[in-house]
């Protein structure tokens, strides 16, 4: 199946394996609704996203506009010196046509201070001079992090997450990082379904159609990186997970066994990233295990 | 038979907030009233939201609560199933469905079929029910009367029916889930209901009343889409997906004689083969003689 931009007969949007195909007005319904009740449930009329140029943070800027309002939502670009011109200039289109405010903070002091830069050492110390692409990537998800939740306060708003399933799923993420956020209202929607919703929405087509990356090295796109595509990928976990399908019915239904297998490493690695830290039960009564409570209830908004 | 003008209260209870929702069901009352319904019907946990966990326990209320009371006597007059958590006098907690008449609780159905799998955990905090009796109203006919999951279970449409419910009741507070293209109005628990509802009515000759809140608990959307089916399994109404809203409906409640006269589905039951064929299948399930694996001695055979 291949999804068109309005009645454009040209080169599709994106491919759109046909078992991923959802209603997208239920899937914007849902999504806004939920980010009104989570807003409101906290006591908070306010909401900010990190907008980085691509289309998990492109969209929900339009839910989350849609749902408080373009003037009670801010967009944060948090560009560092290497990051991709195209960007922020993806970026800024979204907060035009949105109309919301928004916020630059370069974080390249931020992270080249921890590392240092030529020849300069930083406050990670000589051993942190020469530190690997996974690290400084890392580091920089979480001075974003440190920058947005900064801004929380000065916004008076809650932070909005921006992760996608697939990325959860298999762990592409940033622990406290990029996954850091008060709510997720698209975190269970796959690349594949976040695509038709931009779509729906008006998210800008050039957003929709660029190769998805997390800009953390001039070059990177994730697809490259993760060694395979979102369709393939979204249609594995979707049989996989969502559906319930064997190791031997997936390969029935075509899947190769070796990517079966990482995938399966994948998720199995990544579940730590998807809990919350456990904790060693010791009372009668312990968070999470036999003390639970709705996170809002009577008494609970600030 | 007189024509019957029901009103469903689709509600957004707020999670744990029993004044506001008070205050919502003395207004949607109010308001029934005024549009001249027969009948009032609120949602799975009405007066208490859904996703309630350790909450449960705080906002319970014994049946004959003073707010369930004021609640009757505010809708004296008219019929009104409302939706609560019911502490027995043991202490365990139900979720339970009231009919109110004449200003007081006139029957209470204990919800029978907890879900505990998927997204639900309703049997680490409540109790099941273990009656399930229709009543008398003062519509002029018997209601059978059920929430959520317990339709979920063949056997409850079609034992109410056989007690000789004409309407069948059924308050939910159903999470969307299962977004795909390819169910009706994309939801698959939405279009999974609208199945049920039909085959209910249309197999039992009945009214099927389905009132299913709106709003959201935690990270749950319900979706609303209350229904009125005629005994033909015709839907008579369908509110909208997701909007909070009072709608009427006028029933006639003739319908269902006509229905049961042409299309006699429950006269040729047999629910006495059922019956004897359950018998066995316990039996057989347990391993012991039909005798011992029966409920007790109602065959007269026995000493």
């Amino acid at each position: 199946m291949r999804a068109d931009a309005g009645s454009a007969p040209s080169e599709p949007l994106f491919e759109l394996p046909p078992e991923l195909a959802i209603d997208t007005g239920v899937a914007q319904r849902v999504t806004v609704g939920f980010i009104r009740n989570q807003l409101r449930q906290a006591g908070f009329s306010h909401a900010l996203l990190g907008l980085s140029g691509g289309i998990d943070s492109a969209l929900v800027a339009f839910l989350a506009a849609e749902a408080v309002g373009p003037e009670n939502l801010l967009c944060v670009l948090m560009p560092y010196r290497t990051s991709s011109p195209e960007s922020v200039e993806h970026a800024l289109l979204v907060v035009n046509r949105l109309g919301c405010a928004h916020d630059t903070v370069d974080i390249s002091a931020m992270v080249d201070g921890y590392f240092g830069r030529d020849g300069q050492i930083g406050a990670g110390g000589l051993g942190a001079m020469d530190a690997n692409p996974l690290r400084r990537g890392n580091f920089m998800a979480r001075a974003r992090m440190c920058s947005l939740y900064d801004r929380s306060v000065t916004w008076g708003g809650l932070v909005v997450g921006t992760s996608n399933k697939t990325e959860s799923l298999i762990g592409y993420s940033t622990l406290f990082g990029d996954s850091a956020c008060a709510f997720n209202p698209i975190g269970d929607l796959y690349k594949s379904q976040v695509r038709q919703v931009a779509a729906a929405v008006g998210v800008p087509e050039e957003i929709i159609r660029k190769a998805p990356s997390a800009d953390l090295w001039p070059g990177q796109t994730d697809e490259q990186e993760a060694g395979f595509s979102y369709p393939e990928l979204d249609r594995l976990l979707f049989w996989m997970i969502d559906k319930r399908r064997t190791d031997e019915e997936l390969a029935a239904m075509g899947f190769a066994t070796t990517a079966v297998d990482r995938v399966k490493r994948l998720v199995a690695v990544s579940e730590f990233k998807r809990q919350v830290p456990p904790v060693a039960k010791l009372g009668p009564r312990t968070t999470g295990v036999d003390y639970l409570y709705p996170r809002r209830r009577p008494g609970s908004s600030r | 038979m007189q024509p019957v003008r029901i009103a469903l209260a689709q509600l957004a209870p707020r999670l744990g907030v029993l004044a506001d929702n008070l205050a919502a069901h003395h207004a949607a009352v109010a308001a029934a009233r005024e549009g001249g319904a027969g009948l009032i019907v609120f949602p799975e946990l009405s007066l208490t939201g859904y996703q309630l966990q350790d909450l449960a326990a705080e906002v319970a209320m014994a049946a004959d609560d003073a707010r369930l009371l004021d609640l009757a006597r505010e809708s004296a007059g008219m019929s009104a199933v409302v939706s609560f958590v019911e502490e027995a006098a043991d202490h365990r907690l139900f979720i339970s469905a009231a009919l109110l008449e004449d200003g007081a609780v006139k029957f209470v159905h204990r919800k029978l079929f907890l879900p505990t799998y998927g997204l639900f955990d309703e049997r680490r905090f409540f109790a099941a029910g273990d009656r399930l009796r229709t009543v008398d109203s003062n519509l002029g006919v018997r209601l059978g009367i059920a929430v959520c999951e317990d339709f979920w279970h063949l056997a409850v449409p079609e034992t109410l029916a056989l007690d000789g419910a004409q309407v069948l009741i059924n308050v939910s507070s159903s999470p969307g889930r299962d977004l795909a293209a390819i169910h009706e109005v994309g939801l698959g628990t939405a279009a999974s209901w609208r199945n049920l509802m039909r085959t209910y009515a249309q197999l039992t000759t009945s009214f099927v009343v389905f009132c299913n809140r709106v709003g959201m608990d935690e990270t749950v959307s319900f979706w609303g889409g209350s229904e009125v089916i005629g005994p033909s399994g015709e839907a008579i109404f369908t509110a909208p997906l997701f909007d909070e809203g009072l709608h009427f409906v006028d029933i006639e409640l003739g319908d269902v004689r006509r229905e049961r006269i042409g299309l006699p589905l429950l006269r040729d039951e047999r629910p006495e083969l059922h019956l004897r064929e359950l018998r066995r299948i316990l039996a057989e399930r347990t391993d012991l003689g039909i005798d011992d694996a029966s409920d007790g001695p109602d065959e007269g055979e026995r000493p």
